[in-house]
């Protein structure tokens, strides 16, 4: 019982920085990123290949940063004029294309086998239990760091004007603001946080594969974020825990259903999943925590 | 205002009972307590077409065993989790069914990257796992004995797609197929085998999910391949097959049973698929397990996964039976003795087997998908394979061998 909360609080962690890094770009800049799994995956991969090669794990997890943050570059300068919809099935495909790469590309990421057996830090010398609670305990701290930090951020001037451009980017670009200097930084640092999530992964469960990385996951993050609400990390944080949970919890609620077969038990929960959705975008809009927005000061007296 | 106090205070009473329902299984360490098996078999996603009838085949057994008395007294029970044909779902149901279930096996995990990712967790946290996924690197996992196989390694089936190509006098053999866990190594095996004989090989890996497939037919003859052998799946191969035929290929072609199936024959003209040679690995047909497991579950034929989780529950709660024990490391242990046990009483099914067990007896259970013997790492040390071919629009049995 207790190992299975500690893994579920773990994933929750994990799902949460993943959703930080998309409150950031979708929250932050307004640019939908629907290539999450592909940042996640790049993460993962980045790591276990660095640490197979021989490095340390700390190594592992700045290329994860690096790497993530480079791939986040290149996909803004992409994507320069696309907006709005456009941009969403760009970066959909860009999470196919990761994936195809690491599914063909079998010199470097072994192919649909996947990588095995990534160094999980200092598991011999922790052992089983000790080591579960020290990754938890490492995983709520990032999250932790990553939080503060973002949320220092919103109230920065620089986040405002984040918002500015989410709002309206003429206007914001009108005002002195160089938007595209803005978009990209926000890119880099929401990809970065993605990669860095992915790699946290991978050295949690110690393999990976192409299979890990199908659009799933970016959904659960969507949902997270919707939930918890646009715009606020801590809504962002809130959701992805509430998501993990929901989803775990499902297994046992399906459990008092009688009379129905495995596999519309699996049905049954899926649907829970959608009607979730449905029942917070109909009664919470705004998500749980909406998003607060600072009154503008006082101007000062002539 | 009283009656919806009370009203309130039921709900609370309810909701507090099964609260405490839902924690009970952890301490429920009892003697005589049930033995837990686990089933993680995709219900939803791309393996969904086979996880419910092989749930369904554990069940069928579970209860039989049950009503003739359970397993040492004891009864067994069955917690089905979904692995929604995905890695990270499947780990998150699996961590469910080893530290909240307590499982003592999980049985039919079924896509190769599943596999890869619930084993760690089976062998540190000493659970047994029972797998019907073919990629070869599964079994050279670090696994310490807790997992086993039914499905036949790729190196095996490659081989006797080779073989069988040299057979039909073919000397230049090409092989097709998107990029799978298997592409690779099926395409080596097959093309060790063709040049043992003096023949030659080509191979394309092409994307599962184009319309049509011109340009790649125009590279494989170039080849002049006089067989093409191909490793796609129903959809992509049915493309193909029209392709192909439309490029007036004459030569012998080879596909997996499961591409080439009933449904694919349906759904293109009689000429373009006619001739077409399908190799699977052939369930035990005719066997008395086979026979069994036909009646129980009411499919007059199943899948090769529903026969081998089939033989994964009754092996598991003969090795329980065998030990004494339902602990994993029992079960690791003891499921060589009832497999494969030299001299032993061949058996086809659990209540038999617990039967001479009891009585002391030697047990070599000989199931629904194969003989069940297996080696050192895991693997089956012999399978049988069904030939097939399409002969105007049916599908007819060539040989089993």
């Amino acid at each position: 019982m207790l190992s299975y909360l500690i893994f579920t609080l773990t994933l929750c962690g994990i799902y949460a920085l993943l959703a930080l890094s998309l409150n950031l770009i979708w929250g932050g800049v307004g640019l939908v990123n629907l290539g999450l799994a592909g940042f996640f995956a790049v993460g993962a991969y980045a790591s276990a290949i660095t640490t197979g090669a021989g490095a340390p794990v700390i190594i592992g997890w700045g290329a994860a940063l690096v790497v993530g943050a480079a791939v986040g570059l290149i996909v803004t300068f992409a994507t320069l004029r696309l907006r709005d919809d456009y941009l969403a099935i760009v970066t959909l495909g860009f999470a196919e294309v990761i994936r195809l790469v690491a599914l063909n590309e079998r010199w470097l990421t072994n192919g649909s086998d996947g990588l095995s057996g990534i160094k999980a830090p200092l598991k011999a010398e922790l052992g089983l239990q000790g080591f579960s609670l020290f990754y938890l305990g490492l995983v709520t701290l990032v999250v932790l760091v990553v939080w503060a930090l973002l949320s220092r951020l919103d109230l920065s001037p620089y986040g405002r004007a984040m918002k500015a451009i989410r709002e309206d980017q003429q206007l914001a670009s009108f005002a002195g603001k160089r938007v595209l200097r803005f978009k990209l930084q926000a890119f880099a640092v929401s990809a970065a946080i993605a990669a860095l999530s992915g790699a946290l992964y991978a050295h949690f469960q110690s393999y990976v594969s192409p299979d890990h990385f199908q659009p799933l996951i970016t959904i659960y993050i969507f949902l997270a974020v919707t939930a918890g609400g646009v715009g606020r990390p801590s809504g962002a944080v809130f959701g992805a825990y509430l998501v993990v949970i929901f989803l775990e919890a499902t297994r046992f609620a399906t459990e008092w259903v009688p009379g129905l077969q495995p596999v519309q038990i699996a049905a049954m929960r899926e649907m829970m999943i959608g009607l979730a959705l449905i029942l917070v975008l109909h009664l919470k809009p705004q998500g749980i925590m909406p998003e607060r927005i600072p009154k503008a000061p006082e101007p000062a007296a002539p | 205002m009283t009656e919806l106090t009370a009203s309130r205070r039921q709900v609370l009473a309810g909701a507090t009972a099964l609260a405490g329902s839902a924690a009970f299984p952890c301490f429920a360490f009892a003697q005589g307590a049930p033995i837990r098996i686990g089933t993680l078999t995709p219900l939803t996603g791309a393996g969904g077409p086979y996880g419910p009838v092989m749930v369904k085949a554990v069940k069928a057994v579970i209860d039989e065993v049950n009503a003739a008395g359970g397993v040492n007294g004891r009864k067994v029970e069955l917690i089905s989790e979904d692995d929604q044909t995905n890695p990270e779902a499947g780990v998150r149901a699996a961590r469910k069914l080893i530290d909240i279930d307590k499982v003592s096996a999980i049985l039919g995990t079924w896509a190769s990257s599943v596999t890869t990712a619930v084993a760690p967790l089976c062998w540190e946290s000493k659970t047994f796992l029972c797998t019907t996924s073919g990629a070869d690197s599964i079994t050279a996992l670090p696994h310490q004995g807790y997992l086993i196989r039914t499905q036949p390694t790729t190196t095996l089936q490659g081989k006797k797609f080779g073989e069988f190509a040299i057979e039909q006098k073919a000397k230049r053999v090409f092989f097709l197929s998107p990029q799978t866990p298997f592409a690779k190594s099926q395409f080596d095996n097959i093309t060790m085998a063709v040049k043992a004989a003096g023949g030659e090989t080509a191979s394309l890996i092409y994307d599962d999910k184009k319309p049509a497939y011109r340009t790649e037919i125009d590279e494989v003859l170039r080849f002049k391949p006089d067989a093409i052998v191909f490793g796609g799946y129903t959809p992509d191969t049915a493309v193909m097959l029209k392709d192909l035929y439309r490029a007036d290929f004459k030569g012998t072609k080879i596909a997996f049973g499961y591409s080439v199936n009933q449904k694919l024959v349906e759904s293109v003209p009689a000429e373009v698929v006619d001739k077409t040679f399908m190799i699977s690995p052939s369930p035990a047909e005719g066997s008395k397990a086979y026979d069994r497991l036909v009646k129980m579950i009411g499919v007059a034929a199943p899948d090769p996964y529903t026969t081998q989780i089939y033989d994964h529950i009754n092996l598991v709660l003969m090795a329980i039976a065998m030990a004494g024990d339902s602990s994993g490391a029992a079960i690791k242990d003891a499921i060589r003795k009832v497999s494969q046990a030299p001299g032993g009483a061949r058996i086809d099914n659990a209540i038999d087997g617990i039967k001479a067990i009891a009585a002391k007896q030697a047990v070599d259970y000989d199931g629904a998908s194969g003989p069940c013997d297996f080696t050192e790492i895991g693997d089956i040390s012999d399978s049988k394979f069904r030939y097939e071919q399409v002969q105007g629009g049916k599908i007819v049995l060539v040989k089993i061998g």
